[in-house]
């Protein structure tokens, strides 16, 4: 089912959590809200749910309106931070819940819940768990209940809020993908909100990044990360060196000079440049403008850090390739930029 | 801090099966201070009074105990005593919950005057609660007089009385104690019910009041225990006629004024009895409740 929100705007006292967003969700897609907190990607989610109502704009659920909805009406599974399992049910009913509370003429005899319920927690690994209550499971089958919860009620749009957030990080890593591999085979249109832009270049089809209640860029992950439109998603999507710098005949000059780099953009005067740490390579040389000042090796990875003429840079490499330069804390080196943003000031 | 030493010095320090029970090795250090005072505090503080009531009951014997006990009037103030307390704690449970409720869902003018009020019954002397009860509900008083008039209804010196007595002190007991548990409780869980479908109904009955039950039945024995041992409220509006409207706490001191010290402490241990035996009921209930979802 496709999702189409035209104007949305919400806001909570003086301040403004959406001004006017427009957004369509794809039939089936995955797509990810990503965005720092404060950013209303939950506002947005919610008024999806019809957990919170907009102040103006419309929203339409296939193609009919449904502002006007309850949240019951609206056939879409919610899945939160925090679980919300209900604490005094055991995890069967908590599946069940869904189908008990339906009105009667429609409510499935016993026999078919519980077949039902069986059948979603096998589908979230949890078969063994159904007369467990939720305190006694761990953080990630909480989420898998909840998420198997809300998949009971045969939502048309599943919408989930920072689902894998208070994981920690190795569980949150395994659950990503066993979403990922689950919305793959069943299909369900989902909408997930992250401010962990990791986790939403890996899950997501779609990546919406928003920003100060407004969207920033819609794109594939693969689009965003490598065209980002503005300063604040390459800020956001990554690790970043920030420079100030004048471009002048489209060549960006850094910290007067001492780094220069060719833009095809067609910016001039006062700018930022960005640069990934992955895109700044180091090279040993005796009397070389730039000096390491620090080597942290985390696992496979490499982060070097160097000061040039006044300015602190960050590198990434692989373990290797540091071995391979030679380079240690404190030796002269120079700094080639591969790939740059410049923006405008 | 008798208790405190002696544990200290009765048990070796180095360990075996006594000292494993009782002393778990722990980072808090004062296990066994604290525990040796808190025995000793209760020991002075609870059981010994309690205890001396009892020897002296049992000054009677057997028979003599029985026969103070087991006599229509004692009977009758049995009845209404626990009974009555049963029907307060029960008023209290259902508005002292639906207070609390409002307390704690809604923001209005005045809300804070209405929570300070609510603890009104606590510090009031109960006799001055009685006496305002008697004066509002007597066949002439505000209340009492058209109540009487245009419905016949009779309120003061009846049990309805006693009733409205015992649940005016018992309120603030339920209030209090699902008050915490109700602001505690997460709104997410409701609005998960709400998206999977529950009517607004039955988000309060399948989500909401199981999660407050316990503090519930903690609010509802309070408010029972309370009733059972009030004395300065009810006396007044009760009447005091013997087998219809006599309270147990009113027979004792009626037997304490007629010397018969040993009559009155038979009442009292028995009625200590049936309220250890009910608190201790609720209590085995509770636990049940709260062992499902809190394991």
């Amino acid at each position: 089912m496709a999702i189409q929100v035209s104007g949305i705007t919400k806001r909570f006292g003086a301040y403004k959590a959406l001004d006017a967003v427009d957004l369509e969700v794809r039939s089936g897609e995955l797509l990810a809200l990503l965005g720092p907190s404060g950013s209303g990607k939950t506002t947005l989610l919610r008024i999806m749910a019809g957990l919170e109502s907009p102040d103006s704009g419309s929203l339409q659920l296939n193609g009919e309106e449904a502002l006007g909805l309850k949240p019951r009406d609206r056939q879409v599974g919610f899945v939160f931070q925090h679980y919300a399992l209900f604490r005094h049910m055991t995890v069967f009913d908590n599946v069940a819940f869904g189908l008990n509370v339906r009105p009667r003429g429609q409510r499935f005899g016993s026999a078919e819940i519980k077949r039902r319920v069986t059948e979603l927690l096998e589908l979230v690994q949890l078969g063994h768990f159904a007369d467990r209550y939720p305190a006694q499971l761990s953080g990630g089958q909480r989420q898998r209940v909840a998420l198997a919860r809300a998949l009971a009620i045969e939502p048309k749009v599943l919408l989930l809020d920072e689902p894998f957030g208070a994981l920690d990080a190795k569980v949150r890593k395994e659950l990503r993908r066993w979403l990922r591999k689950l919305h793959d085979d069943i299909h369900i249109t989902s909408v997930f909100v992250t401010h962990d832009q990791e986790e939403a270049l890996e899950l997501a089809d779609r990546v919406v990044v928003m920003s100060q209640g407004r969207i920033e860029q819609i794109g594939s992950p693969a689009d965003v990360y490598d065209h980002p439109s503005s300063a604040f998603v390459y800020e956001f999507l990554g690790q970043v060196n920030r420079f100030d710098c004048t471009v002048e005949n489209g060549v960006a000059q850094i910290g007067n000079g001492a780094l220069s780099i060719a833009t095809d953009h067609a910016v001039r005067g006062a700018a930022i440049a960005y640069v990934r740490p992955h895109d700044l390579g180091v090279s040993p040389a005796v009397g070389g403008p730039g000096r390491v000042s620090g080597i942290h090796v985390v696992g496979p990875d490499a982060r070097v850090e160097i000061e040039l003429a006044g300015l602190s840079l960050e590198a990434e490499m692989d373990r290797e390739r540091l071995t391979a330069l030679g380079i240690a804390t404190g030796d002269r080196c120079a700094v080639h930029i591969d790939r740059a943003r410049v923006f405008a000031r | 801090m008798v208790a405190a030493s002696s544990s200290d010095t009765a048990f070796p320090r180095a360990g075996g099966a006594v000292t494993s029970i009782l002393k778990k090795p722990s980072v808090i250090p004062g296990f066994g201070l604290t525990l040796g005072f808190t025995l000793t505090y209760l020991g002075l503080i609870v059981l010994l009074p309690l205890a001396a009531l009892v020897v002296k009951a049992g000054g009677l014997g057997w028979f003599g105990f029985w026969n103070a006990v087991f006599t229509p009037r004692v009977w009758a103030a049995f009845q209404v005593s626990f009974g009555l307390s049963l029907v307060g704690a029960a008023i209290n449970a259902v508005f002292g919950f639906v207070v609390a409720w409002v307390l704690v869902r809604y923001s209005f003018p005045g809300k804070r005057l209405v929570d300070a009020l609510v603890d009104l019954p606590f510090a009031l002397p109960t006799a001055v609660a009685g006496i305002a009860l008697s004066a509002l509900y007597a066949p002439n008083g505000w209340v009492g007089k058209p109540l009487n008039e245009l419905f016949g209804f009779k309120v003061a010196f009846t049990p309805i009385g006693i009733a409205i007595a015992l649940t005016f002190v018992g309120l603030p007991f339920v209030v209090r104690t699902v008050q915490p548990i109700l602001q505690d409780l997460p709104p997410e869980e409701e609005e998960a019910a709400v998206s999977l479908g529950a009517t607004r109904g039955q988000t309060f009955w399948r989500v909401v009041f199981p999660a407050v039950l316990p503090a519930l039945v903690t609010g509802f024995a309070l408010s029972f225990a309370r009733g059972v041992g009030e004395y300065g409220s009810v006396i007044f509006i009760a009447g005091n006629m013997p087998g219809l409207t006599e309270i147990l706490p009113l027979l004792i001191v009626i037997k304490l004024e007629q010397y018969d010290y040993a009559g009155a402490a038979a009442v009292g241990t028995a009625m200590l009895l049936v309220s250890f035996v009910m608190l201790l009921i609720l209590n085995i209930l509770q636990h049940w409740m709260r062992s499902r979802h809190a394991r």
